[in-house]
């Protein structure tokens, strides 16, 4: 395994800008090799299969459906249950009452600079402290791990965190987005565990008779073979600030600094401020009904621009064939 | 590439080969002698880029992790704003004797560990054969229409969720209350019930996430070598055995570390989805020790309480952690730290 | 984007890496040149003071910006408004801002006497300044109460009241739907066992003639877990001669003087034992325990022109049940426990309550431009100003059409109500304003119908010993007080609210109650009646 291992590996290497080819292996087709023996047991695991498919794929796509049809139904008919298959009542008020509030344009901006220039920050910060700690010539790194690891659990809570971004002049800063939540551990954790499993050692190897260090070693051999688990962490990292809304409501007094989820929580939050309310607020029933339908809208509004990140992530989960050319 | 990067990597070639060669001679001689001790001066030589690429994480976390954790303190002392955050008084374990002694401390660790470990168990194993079904499906249109709609929902906000549960079990019209009525299974009213509450919980749970936490496991499938599948197949191998014997393998590293994080969230249940799905009927099984914080800590500022029962809450997860961690070492010889 | 590409191969080289850095730089030094306009200055650059002023205003509320009377209050105070509008999770953000002691100059709708409890050193003591707040000052002298809910026991005031006109004396109206009551041939009930016949033959008679059996007859929203809410069915004490007012959401009422509890008062149970024959009859909505205010109102709207709850508690019959259906229904009058009953029924009595409030306003201690601030706030207390705080913009929302007297228009948005169209055009009921005595007002059509609404009521709020039986609503307790009570509540609710949604659903409240008394004295109710004593007892005698 070594001999075939390292000589391809380096060759390929210098032969191609670092780009190791996977020669005749990911260009077949997945679903030729199946086509030669199909025995009545594989056809049985395929019914199973793909009853279970369509048994996902309908009990979540219901649910998602109705989310559409209630955002451009009457509210009445939806909270009564009525509005089933098709929507009922149709208006686009919940739409408008989103869309016409300028702040929301506002908030998209900000959201987006926020998730984009978060995220780089925090790939830049976690991808080679996770590969660093995946070494296990790095002596000292359970420890630095463990180090990670407690801040998962135990935080100082809110007003110290408060006090502490008061002292470094985060407050009201957009910077409060990108700064603070550098490395998320669990991620960390995660990138590790990729580098540490599926990363041959070989190719370690190789690298050192190479003579690349450790940076080039990273950014040359690892960064191109892990396109997989970076598309992964950087999914996990860019829905996290696409979400994040308590960060805003706690430390931004400014509202053109608001992240959409902000805006949106606001223009949703118009009903609920009125439920059972306290004598002085009470009534506004009016109000309400429209709000509710502003509810199913808002979802719509802030989970579209991801619909369209998600296949374009998905398309590194193919190229991890490579490692497997090296392997073999 | 720019002529510019291309001398610069001339250079680098060169200098490269000069190292290779001390490198190699490094290299033989560490064979030799064994792996000795390296002297400080050597070891920092050798590995200070691996110290240098982990550094500025561990700054991160040192300044805004670590930085406000003197605030954990609030825990034994007394809360007094006049004093400032740490000045009020010393009062030891009150706090946390007055949690134990909580006519509701019982109930509230019943009920959180009840929900959060069917959340833990189901929502470890659901994405994981979602995961495997996907990589299953040959056709990659159908492979992508499947992935992104199981994960959408994973960006539903809690509010929604909640209501479209309400409204989907309602009694007698709802959708999930005449669907199940037709499979037998029956209810007055589903939200009512307090031994529905759990499962209702991590259904919906594993519903919204199943997906999303599906994705880390994908990853880790295409990154399985198809010359594994090629070569299983030859021996003969079934698709049953190929997941058996090649793709759980895949993942089963990712799942050992998933399974150890998730240990170190036991008493961890999401605050809001279950406050608001709680109701008069169902308060008995749906009190949880975050909902409970809440109400007494949030609406009073009670720092003092809630931080000790969130500490309380740290110290009993990160021991399950290290539990799970120290096993994990043990069993497979890999693991957190 | 591009940059985010790391997994392609050969783009990321070291250089990729440096330009990546280099444009996040680059956009961050941009962005923060951008956004950050000095947030602390005290002054603008021609002199005029700056004021920062939070608001936590209504999300419906539009931008502070585009309220007209914002710009008469600069212009009165020769000073510029730097406007912080929070209108979600306020209380959150509150915590923060207090507990590391940042507040701006001036907090509106957003404080109350509960924070200066704590954070009172934080906020200005108000009362050695009255003498630059004119309107404030007279506003006090005019209406003791308004200075009496502010003043803090050694005298300081750090919180400004509001003062209104025209609001009822409770929130929560019972209606009965008259056309069902006519169509089943029967008489508005006056006792709980006639309400009671109502209702089975609103089950059983097809009152909305629709054909099928999909009458509720009696429906509410789920009672919350931290105790009774307006529009709840623990309304039903009244009945009992029972006075509820202030607190009575955790129970509190006051009795002759004495503070008592009603979770563990006989005549809680008796309206128990009432629900309970009323649910085991199938008269109350299966969902009443479990759907929300906003679906239970959604489904009291009924379809169409067909109604489908007949006996329920709402604002007004409009805001309830939609225009649609608001003229089957009719505001339901006293109803007796039992038809021989000697002790007269009463009333939910909030006049207080709804009348004023003390959170309105506070300046920081720690304000650069205390003139400023303060004749800001003085300003709120002018008349008109105050109309227009309330109620909207003079000219547009509102007009004045006498010397002291206005009137409210109705909303220039016919698709909206008059209670939504305040709230959409102003910040409405708490913000700082004095509404005078003698201002003559044509009243919003929302207050007309509820003053409306409540007549049929009158003779059961007259009933109420106003000196000896009300739970004032701003009583003063210390923070340890405040502590003790909120952390006895919550266990105390926990167990209340179960078992009353329980016994009510599956019955058993004669068989339990006296282990559930002795379960609320362990967690403490006695402790916490005692410490409402002693704050009444103060209260009454200041």
């Amino acid at each position: 395994m070594s001999a075939t291992a390292t000589s391809p590996a380096s060759k390929g290497l210098d032969a191609s800008n670092g780009k190791i080819q996977a020669p005749g292996r990911a260009d077949i087709p997945e679903n030729k090799k199946h086509i030669t023996q199909r025995t009545p047991g594989d056809w049985v695991i395929d019914i199973i299969i793909w009853a279970l498919v369509a048994f996902v794929i309908v009990s979540i796509i219901y649910p998602l459906w109705f989310v559409i049809i209630a955002s451009v139904s009457n509210q009445t008919l939806v909270n009564n249950g009525q509005v089933l298959v098709l929507p009922k009542g149709f208006s686009w008020y919940g739409y408008e009452q989103i869309f016409q509030d300028s702040r929301i344009w506002t908030g998209y901006r900000n959201t987006i600079l926020y998730a984009v220039v978060g995220t780089l920050l925090n790939l830049v910060i976690t991808l080679p402290a996770a590969f660093a700690l995946s070494r296990s010539e790095f002596r000292g790194r359970r420890l630095i791990m463990l180090f990670f690891t407690i801040t998962m659990f135990v935080n100082g809570g809110l007003i110290p965190t408060y006090l502490l971004y008061k002292q470094v002049g985060l407050i009201d800063s957009w910077l409060v987005f990108i700064i603070p939540c550098a490395v998320n551990v669990y991620n960390l954790i995660i990138a590790r565990s990729f580098f540490e499993t599926s990363i041959p050692e070989e190719l370690h190897d190789a690298a050192q008779i190479d003579g690349l260090g450790y940076f080039s070693y990273f950014v040359r051999i690892v960064l191109p073979l892990s396109s997989a688990i970076v598309a992964v962490i950087g999914l996990y990292y860019l829905v996290q600030h696409w979400n994040d809304f308590f960060t805003g409501l706690i430390y931004i007094n400014t509202y053109e600094k608001q992240p959409l989820q902000m805006v949106l929580r606001d223009i949703l939050l118009a009903n609920s401020a009125f439920a059972g309310g306290s004598g002085s607020t009470a009534g506004a029933g009016y109000g309400q009904e429209l709000a509710d339908q502003i509810k199913y809208g808002v979802i719509i509004a802030s989970t579209l621009p991801l619909l369209v990140i998600y296949p374009f992530i998905q398309k590194y989960f193919n190229k991890g064939v490579m490692i497997g050319a090296i392997k073999g | 590439m720019s002529a510019e990067a291309q001398g610069a990597r001339a250079d680098a070639r060169a200098k490269r080969e000069a190292q290779k060669a001390k490198d190699k001679r490094a290299a033989e001689l560490q064979k030799q002698y064994g792996h000795r001790k390296l002297g400080f001066k050597q070891t920092f030589k050798r590995y200070w880029q691996l110290w240098a690429m982990a550094l500025p994480a561990v700054i991160f976390v040192a300044i805004f992790n670590y930085g406000p954790m003197y605030g954990i303190q609030l825990a034994f002392r007394e809360f007094d704003f006049t004093k400032g955050l740490t000045g009020g008084e010393w009062v030891g374990f009150k706090y946390f004797k007055q949690f134990f002694d909580s006519p509701l401390f019982g109930t509230l660790m019943i009920n959180t560990v009840r929900i959060s470990l069917w959340t833990l168990v189901m929502g470890f194993i659901f994405p994981i054969i979602l995961a495997l079904l996907i990589n299953q499906i040959h056709s990659s249109k159908v492979k992508g229409f499947v992935q992104t709609i199981t994960y959408l929902p994973h960006f539903i906000s809690t509010v929604v969720v909640v209501s479209m549960i309400n409204l989907f079990l309602k009694p007698d019209v709802g959708v999930l209350t005449r669907a199940l009525g037709v499979i037998g299974i029956h209810s007055d009213n589903f939200m009512g019930d307090p031994n529905l509450f759990t499962p209702i919980y991590w259904i919906s749970e594993v519903w919204q996430h199943v997906g999303w936490n599906s994705i880390i496991y994908l990853a880790a499938l295409s990154s399985v070598d198809t010359a594994l599948y090629e070569a299983a197949k030859i021996d003969g191998a079934g698709r049953l055995q190929l997941i058996r014997y090649v793709d759980i393998p895949a993942i089963l590293p990712t799942c050992g570390v998933l399974l150890i994080l998730n240990m170190g969230g036991v008493l961890n249940v999401g605050f809001e989805k279950v406050f608001l799905m709680q109701n008069t009927l169902n308060i008995d099984a749906s009190e949880v020790i975050s909902t409970y914080t809440y109400k007494i800590g949030l609406l009073q500022s009670q720092f003092s309480y809630s931080t000790a029962i969130g500490l309380f809450n740290m110290l009993i997860n990160f021991a399950f952690l290290i539990i799970a961690n120290q096993v994990s070492r043990k069993v497979s010889n890999s693991g957190i730290f | 984007m591009r940059n985010i590409r790391f997994g392609e191969g050969p783009s990321f080289s070291r250089k990729g890496l440096k330009t990546a850095i280099a444009a996040t730089l680059a956009a961050s030094t941009l962005v923060s040149v951008a956004a950050c306009g000095g947030n602390d200055t005290a002054t603008t650059e021609d002199g005029k003071p700056v004021l920062n002023i939070a608001v936590a205003k209504h999300s419906l509320t539009k931008k502070m910006s585009q309220m007209k009377w914002v710009s008469d209050l600069e212009k009165e105070c020769g000073c510029v408004i730097k406007w912080q509008e929070v209108s979600s999770d306020w209380d959150q953000k509150k915590q923060a801002w207090f507990a590391a002691g940042n507040v701006p100059d001036m907090i509106l709708k957003g404080v109350n006497m509960t924070d200066m409890a704590t954070y009172g050193s934080l906020f200005e003591d108000l009362s050695d300044d009255l003498d630059k707040m004119p309107n404030v000052k007279e506003m006090f002298e005019q209406v003791p109460t308004a200075k009496k809910i502010v003043t803090e026991s050694d005298g300081k005031i750090h919180i400004l009241p509001s003062v209104k006109k025209g609001w009822p004396t409770t929130v929560s109206h019972l209606y009965i739907n008259q056309k069902w009551l006519d169509a089943v041939g029967m008489k508005m009930p006056t006792t709980w066992d006639e309400l009671y016949d109502v209702l089975v033959a609103f089950k059983e008679k097809d009152p909305n003639g629709n054909g099928k059996a999909d009458e509720v007859p009696f429906d509410f929203h789920s009672p919350g877990t931290g105790g009774f809410g307006d529009y709840q069915p623990h309304l039903l004490l009244g009945s009992l001669g029972l006075t509820l007012s202030s607190n009575s959401g955790t129970g509190y009422f006051v009795d002759d003087n004495k503070v008592q509890n009603f979770f563990i008062d006989e005549r809680f149970k008796e309206v128990i034992e009432f629900l309970n024959k009323c649910w085991s009859a199938g008269l109350i909505n299966k969902e009443a325990f479990t759907h929300d205010y906003s679906t239970a109102q959604s489904f009291a709207r009924g379809e169409g022109d067909t109604a489908k709850v007949g006996v329920t508690w709402g604002w007004t019959a409009s805001d309830r049940f939609g225009a649609q259906l608001a003229d089957q229904y009719e505001p339901v009058g006293p109803l007796k426990a039992k038809a021989d009953q000697t002790e007269p029924v009463v009333g939910e009595y909030r006049k207080d309550s709804l009348a004023y409030n003390n959170i309105a306003l506070a300046i920081s201690a720690k304000t650069k431009n205390k003139e400023a601030a303060l004749k800001v706030a003085n300003a709120f207390y002018g008349e008109d100003m105050s109309i227009e705080l309330l109620w909207g913009d003079l000219g547009t929302d509102t007009e004045k059409t006498g010397d002291h007297s206005y009137k409210v228009l109705p909303p220039a948005d016919s698709s909206k109500d008059s209670s939504t169209w305040k709230w959409t055009e102003t910040l409405a009921d708490d913000s700082p304003s004095w509404i005078r005595e003698d201002d003559e007002i044509e009243y919003p059509a929302d207050l007309i119908e509820v003053q409306e609404d409540e007549k049929p009521m009158q003779s059961a709020f007259d009933a109420v010993d106003t000196k000896n039986d009300i739970m004032p609503a701003f009583l003063q307790l210390s923070a340890d007080d405040l502590k003790t009570i909120q952390l006895n509540n919550t266990t105390i609710l926990n167990t209340t609210m179960s078992k009353f949604s329980t016994w009510v659903t599956k019955g058993g409240v004669d068989k339990e109650w006296d282990a559930y008394v002795n379960t609320l004295k362990k967690a403490n109710i006695e402790q916490n009646i005692e410490i409402y004593q002693k704050a009444y007892d103060d209260y009454m005698k200041s």
